[in-house]
């Protein structure tokens, strides 16, 4: 007797049936399923059982619904989310969506609302309720003070709105930045003086003189005067100042893709320069720094006969 | 011809020439062309007065004379010529450059050709041998031919040349002969020759008398010496390259070494009169030629001086450039690019002088990166942001920063517009050519009121130096000596000693704005030319 097989016809008309397989379908592809995908897997449900289904797992806190750009997308929440909301109801679930959402630039309570199209006094009740529930977090904006993002609670803060390692709590750390400007300089300085002294033939003394950004970043690392720790790039920044200073000149040069320090094929190349010129000699005169250089006329109250900058700087 | 050039220049004629000349040369630089006519009307002169001025002022070159605007017939029309008046103030730095290069002589004949503007070469040799007579010990005497070598050496290298040919007023109405460029007659150059033959004459210690007798006939001194009517000038587009040569050999060697800057000086002085003055590059040379043409003293072998040509050309400020393989390499130096690079590191100067190291870094920021809002100024140059718009905003109010706004609605409204802040190099090198200009007169200003201040004091000193001079030649003894050196009393001889030293620290710091003045009036010139 051969054995029939029998199919487990599952009965899709029962709308259980239908989530559940939706569900399966998620944890099949765990980056989200669209909506042909689902009409693929079930050819014959009709779209408003399909419709049904979604909004019910959607309500239920069991799916998510994403966009990207070829349509909606549908993807299994994890289920230690989901019971963290058990105990909200649909506008809190709103807000949190919509601050998660924001991922970790945060979200500005204006926006929310905007989003939302809850009044003023609503959201800020729930942002209340979600911040004594420790699931969001305010942080201040280092671009404007006043200014407080909310976000995800464990999530870390993006550079943009801390400051990234020049802040410290809000404030601009201009003496730290002073230091590492002094010592990338000293450092490239003593490296050209080195150089010089090696009395070898030019081309191997300009060589010589260069640092690559790889190398200040690791005398800086080893030096330890940073609390923080220090990336490549902003070692960079800090060398880009340099050059606007005029004590330094960069160049790029093209490098293999595995030698230590390259970006992209590139290495950004640092080295000391002299300034071309002395301090030119208007400046050596007063009248050159004179703060008054524009109301000084002869025969008015001001001018090069009573001079009082002249007169000091004629007796020093 | 803005209003503190015409007040320099004023001051100078004044310093140099006298009231009258000052009158009306500031009269003429004020009006444009004006004939002589008008010129009288207007400055209430007498015309004898007013046309012995105008002679002076043709004379050195600061006034030309064209035809009238009306047609062949009408008078003669006369213009003041400001970038010649201005020149007067850097008579000290050429009369140095020809020392340096050619020494006494060379220094005695650009002073006499400066102080008198034209003169034939006969009369200039032999008044430059009489003076360096003077000078010598009791017995020698400085030969003509000593001195007219070292003339025509000096024309050689073009620092001085030939007057212009002056066409007669009236004729048909062509350009104004001082219009057209000196150097485009094709005799600019040639030394005529001379029958030149003795020394130079010793004068006798004279009586007031008699000085102004000898003086008289000197002037009517007959002898001919075949170049009558051939005038020489100083040529001052020659020294200004030659200024211009020297400040990129410098911020050579302030930037590299002195080896490259001595490669730089040989290429210069290889180019030097092939080069015309408003050329951008020099011509082209060979590696070749450079190696031979190095000076003695630096043997550098082959291999190294195409490194250092290497060097050269890779280095950011792009002083050389390669233009072809040919002979090793063919290369020129960028002149255009050298002035606006001096250009740029002059202006960086006076900003970082006059408001400080940070500002300085915003200003160099702006430069590079050209268009930069409030917020990316601060992002790059590190600076707090209440420090950095602080400083902004300062070099904004002395106009060294522009604010470039970009709409992004048509009606302006400022929080939808993105206000960019620049810097232009070229209208901010004028501007603070402007500002030199002022310096300059104000520290004349000030000499002058110093002087004048003391006016009774430096007289009594001149006198009593005029007998002390005068009782020492006629043989007179220590007591008389010592009882009229008495009769100035010592805080008096201490006021005198702090004026001598007021008046020269102003002296040298006009030459030194002077210099200033110099990289950027070259850099100016230089665009509008290119």
């Amino acid at each position: 007797m051969a054995e029939v097989k029998v199919k487990k016809e599952t009965n899709l008309s029962e709308p259980a049936e239908i989530e559940n397989r939706i569900k399966e379908l998620c944890q099949q592809f765990p980056q989200g399923i669209t909506d042909q995908v689902i009409q693929n897997d079930l050819p014959h449900l009709e779209p408003q059982q399909r419709a049904m289904a979604l909004n019910k797992l959607l309500s239920l806190g069991q799916l998510d619904l994403l966009r990207n750009s070829s349509g909606l997308l549908y993807r299994l929440k994890d289920t230690q989310s989901a019971s963290k909301m058990k105990g909200s109801d649909n506008q809190e679930k709103l807000v949190y969506q919509i601050i998660e959402d924001a991922g970790n630039k945060g979200i500005w309570s204006r926006d929310i609302r905007f989003k939302s199209n809850l009044p003023l006094t609503e959201i800020n009740k729930i942002l209340k309720n979600l911040e004594s529930k420790k699931l969001i977090k305010a942080v201040k904006s280092v671009a404007a003070s006043k200014k407080k993002v909310y976000m995800l609670y464990n999530l870390q803060p993006d550079r943009t709105v801390t400051g990234g390692a020049w802040y410290s709590d809000q404030d601009f750390e201009s003496e730290f930045v002073e230091v590492l400007n002094q010592q990338c300089f000293k450092f490239l300085q003593s490296k050209a003086e080195a150089a010089r002294d090696g009395k070898q033939s030019p081309m191997v003394q300009r060589n010589s003189s260069f640092a690559t950004s790889h190398e200040v970043w690791k005398y800086i690392c080893e030096l330890g005067i940073s609390k923080v720790d220090l990336s490549m790039d902003d070692i960079e920044t800090i060398l880009n100042t340099l050059i606007y200073d005029g004590k330094v000149e960069m160049t790029v040069i093209a490098a293999k893709e595995g030698t230590v320090g390259s970006v992209d094929g590139q290495m950004k190349l640092y080295r000391g320069v002299n300034a071309i010129l002395q301090p030119t000699g208007l400046v050596k005169t007063p009248c050159g720094l004179c703060p008054v250089f524009h109301d000084c006329h002869e025969g008015g109250e001001i001018s090069p006969s009573s001079c009082i900058y002249m007169s000091e700087w004629l007796d020093f | 011809m803005t209003a503190q050039e015409i007040r320099l220049c004023g001051l100078l004629l004044q310093e140099h020439f006298g009231e009258m000349v000052e009158k009306v040369g500031t009269h003429l630089l004020r009006s444009g062309a004006q004939n002589l006519r008008t010129i009288v009307q207007e400055t209430n002169l007498s015309v004898d007065l007013v046309k012995k001025c105008l002679c002076v002022l043709v004379q050195h070159g600061a006034c030309c004379f064209t035809s009238g605007r009306k047609g062949p017939g009408s008078p003669t029309e006369y213009r003041a010529c400001c970038d010649r008046i201005l020149r007067v103030l850097r008579y000290p730095r050429y009369i140095y450059t020809a020392k340096t290069l050619y020494g006494d002589t060379g220094e005695l004949i650009i002073e006499e050709l400066l102080q008198r503007g034209h003169m034939t070469m006969s009369s200039t040799v032999k008044t430059v041998a009489d003076r360096l007579t003077q000078n010598m010990e009791e017995g020698h005497s400085m030969d003509y031919s000593e001195v007219s070598s070292t003339f025509s050496k000096l024309v050689e290298t073009h620092f001085l040349q030939r007057c212009p040919p002056v066409g007669g007023a009236g004729t048909s109405g062509s350009a104004a002969p001082a219009a057209a460029p000196a150097a485009s007659f094709p005799e600019c150059y040639s030394v005529p020759h001379l029958s030149l033959i003795g020394r130079g004459k010793r004068q006798l210690v004279p009586e007031n008398g008699e000085d102004q007798r000898n003086a008289k006939r000197a002037k009517m001194d007959t002898e001919t010496h075949g170049d009558e009517g051939i005038y020489w000038q100083v040529n001052f587009e020659r020294f200004h390259q030659h200024f211009r040569d020297q400040a990129i050999i410098s911020a050579v060697a302030n930037k590299l070494d002195q080896t490259s800057s001595e490669i730089v000086r040989t290429i210069l002085r290889m180019s030097e009169v092939t080069t015309s003055a408003t050329a951008a590059c020099t011509k082209p040379l060979s590696a070749n030629e450079i190696f031979r043409s190095l000076p003695a003293s630096y043997n550098i072998p082959r291999h190294i001086l195409d490194q250092y040509l290497t060097l050269l050309v890779d280095d950011p400020m792009e002083f050389v450039g390669k233009t072809g393989e040919s002979g090793g390499g063919m290369f020129v130096v960028n002149l255009h690019r050298a002035l606006a690079n001096l250009a740029r590191a002059t202006i960086e100067s006076i900003v970082q002088e006059r408001f400080g190291s940070r500002s300085a870094r915003i200003f160099r920021l702006l430069l590079r990166k050209r268009h930069l809002e409030q917020k990316q100024v601060e992002d790059f140059a590190m600076i707090p942001a209440k420090e950095a718009k602080d400083m902004l905003y300062t070099l904004l109010s002395h106009n060294l920063v522009q604010l470039q706004e970009i709409p992004k609605t048509p009606d302006f409204a400022p929080s939808r517009t993105f206000y960019l802040y620049t810097v232009n190099q070229l209208p901010t090198a004028r501007m603070l050519l402007q500002n030199c200009y002022k310096t300059v007169a104000n520290l004349i200003e000030r000499r002058l009121f110093e002087t004048k201040e003391n006016k009774r004091l430096l007289e009594k000193s001149q006198r009593i130096e005029a007998i002390l001079a005068s009782l020492q030649a006629s043989g007179a003894e220590p007591e008389q000596l010592s009882e009229v050196e008495e009769m100035i009393s010592a805080p008096e001889k201490q006021q005198l000693d702090v004026l001598k030293l007021h008046v020269n620290k102003l002296d040298s710091a006009e030459n030194q704005v002077d210099e200033t003045v110099f990289v950027l009036e070259s850099y100016v010139s230089s665009t509008s030319t290119s």
